[in-house]
């Protein structure tokens, strides 16, 4: 059912522009897409059993990276997108091993700190990321010609959502891949005792650095598209609560399934943009929907049609109890 | 095969294990023993790795590794298993132990990721073993089941079976028959025979001491971190060292 369900959304997405009127929809329809990738990238790295915070700063830097590239090296946006998601992935797999020495609680502390620090960083070498102030005028990506029909110079918003579409598809599809694996196997073997993992010859150390890294790739290349499609960066753009949602979008969802992620992220950005009022009040609406989740519905959104599924059943039988 | 020489470990200043010397030949099964707290499990962390001793030395088929890692200690050949958590709960018997199979058939990573047909034949050749593994330990019956749902005696078994998986040269079993009744006693120490018949070197920490005499053809005696006793079965069982040991420095009853 859920590769017919994936199949259908996908074809939806493809020809929603045609149905959306104006630029805003649009928009909003991009953050979705972005904040999905962010979730379900998010969940591979709590699949070790560590719990990043560092998403927002992964992606400043992949959003500075990119930028800077192409401003200052004179790079394409096509080239400075994929290194900027190296970039960001050497960077977490370098402070990845003395991180992970950290277990639990403290591992989440210091992926905190670093997202400060990148903050700071971009806040105070003023020569390279022009401080406090951010970076204004950022060029869109290059005109890209399709089988020689289709041109694309990225005027429109309309270019940057199958632009946003084409990458979630293929980040997901990375991300699936790589948790049906043998990795993402052994991942969750970590998880539940890394100590038994590490004594059958896993080097569980390597491991949690390799989610990280590789979890903190999709970040930096979001944050290359994002920064090239808003045109500007600044350095407290992706800040603390920005990756507290992130959490949110992944908890709520359900970390447990692949799609939960997913789901959880769509249904709220989308929910507080659909009806305005709830917007002004976001973090309450967010800060509600967690807790309701936490305690009625453990396993999260995706958990949702099972329980419902078990609830009905089991009023059905209730008339022959009686 | 394995030798060590002045084996110390000490916490702050307790001595949990001081200045122990002992030899495990190819093909032996040899027991370790000694009252609660007197540094069996902690000589088995510093064996494998978990701890990194504080003095000494541990070689193993020529090779110095004392302090390395458990996974590159594992990777040359011993694997434990643990008093504690021994399986991975939420998975079924079954991906228990393909899980330890691990890279002992040389996948690549990325192989796996992009699904190549090598990397799908050495899965189906992990998974071929991993079912006969199963049921060499008589657990096949029981292949789907999550593995936290099991009774306490198989999850000792899975225990087993996964550490079986790491393709052991040495195997160190941590208490192998604790919580079992007499009948799972008797399976697993035929299936401990049946591993050892099968070649691999077991050393063995238990406190079930008519299943150790019985089973293993050589004993240390371990007690408050030194090795006070090292015999044949009989040769323990007569040590005056050993007797006071266990009952104290009163029990000349024996």
């Amino acid at each position: 059912m859920i590769p017919s369900l994936a199949g259908i959304t996908t074809v939806c997405l493809f020809l929603l522009p045609l149905l959306l009127s104006g630029p805003y929809y649009i928009h909003v329809f991009i953050l979705t897409m972005l904040n999905i990738v962010l979730a379900a990238s998010l969940r591979l790295i709590n699949l070790s059993g560590q719990m990043s915070l560092a998403h927002g700063g992964m992606m400043t830097i992949g959003a500075y990276t990119s930028a800077l590239l192409v401003m200052k090296a004179g790079l394409s946006f096509w080239v400075a997108m994929p290194i900027s998601g190296f970039v960001t992935a050497l960077i977490a797999y370098i402070i990845g091993y003395p991180f992970v020495r950290l277990k639990g609680i403290y591992f989440s502390i210091v992926t905190i700190f670093f997202s400060e620090v990148v903050v700071l960083t971009a806040q105070q070498w003023q020569s390279l990321t022009q401080g406090a102030a951010g970076i204004f005028g950022i060029p869109r990506p290059n005109p890209v010609s399709l089988f020689g029909i289709l041109h694309v110079n990225f005027s429109s918003k309309v270019d940057f959502y199958y632009l946003a579409l084409v990458l979630m598809l293929i980040c997901l599809i990375i991300l699936y891949a790589v948790e049906k694996s043998r990795i993402g196997m052994i991942l969750r073997g970590v998880q539940q005792a890394d100590s038994l993992a590490e004594s059958v010859g896993i080097d569980t150390t390597g491991f949690k650095v390799l989610a990280f890294a590789v979890g903190s790739f999709f970040p930096g290349v979001l944050g290359a598209f994002y920064s090239h499609y808003i045109s500007a960066i600044n350095p407290d753009a992706f800040a603390f609560l920005f990756t507290i949602y992130i959490l949110i979008y992944m908890t709520v969802g359900g970390e447990n399934r692949f799609f939960g992620p997913i789901l959880g992220a769509a249904v709220l950005t989308i929910l507080p943009e659909v009806s305005r009022p709830l917007k002004a009040f976001e973090p309450f609406v967010f800060a509600a929907v967690l807790i309701a989740v936490i305690f009625f519905v453990p396993e999260g959104m995706v958990g949702l049609p099972k329980m419902l599924n078990r609830a009905l059943r089991s009023s059905e039988k209730e008339p022959t109890h009686a | 095969m394995l030798e060590i020489e002045g084996l110390s470990k000490f916490f702050g200043g307790l001595e949990a294990v001081s200045s122990v010397d002992m030899r495990v030949n190819a093909g032996e099964k040899l027991g370790l023993i000694g009252p609660n707290g007197a540094g069996k499990t902690t000589f088995f962390n510093l064996v494998s790795g978990t701890l990194k001793p504080t003095r000494g030395k541990v070689t193993f088929e020529g090779r110095d590794i004392t302090g390395k890692s458990p996974h590159y200690i594992a990777d040359k050949g011993i694997v434990r298993t643990f008093q504690g958590i021994n399986i991975f709960p939420d998975f079924t018997v079954l991906e228990n132990v393909v899980l330890s199979c691990h890279l002992k058939p040389g996948i690549g990573l990325v192989e796996t990721v992009l699904r190549t047909r090598g990397s799908r034949r050495k899965e189906r050749a992990i998974l071929e073993r991993s079912r006969a593994i199963l049921e060499l330990v008589g657990l096949d019956k029981l292949a789907d089941a999550v593995a936290q749902s099991l009774a306490h005696g198989h999850k000792r078994i899975l225990g087993i079976a996964v550490a079986l998986a790491a393709e052991p040269k040495l195997l160190l079993l941590d208490e192998p028959l604790g919580g079992m009744n007499a009948g799972e006693v008797s399976e697993t120490m035929a299936l401990i025979d049946r591993l050892w018949h099968g070649g691999i070197t077991i050393l063995l920490i238990e406190h079930n001491m008519r299943a150790t005499m019985n089973l293993c053809q050589r004993i240390v005696v371990l007690n408050f971190g030194r090795k006070i006793a090292e015999g044949t079965p009989d040769e323990i069982k007569a040590n005056p060292d050993v007797i006071r040991a266990y009952l104290g420095a009163g029990g000349h009853a024996a």
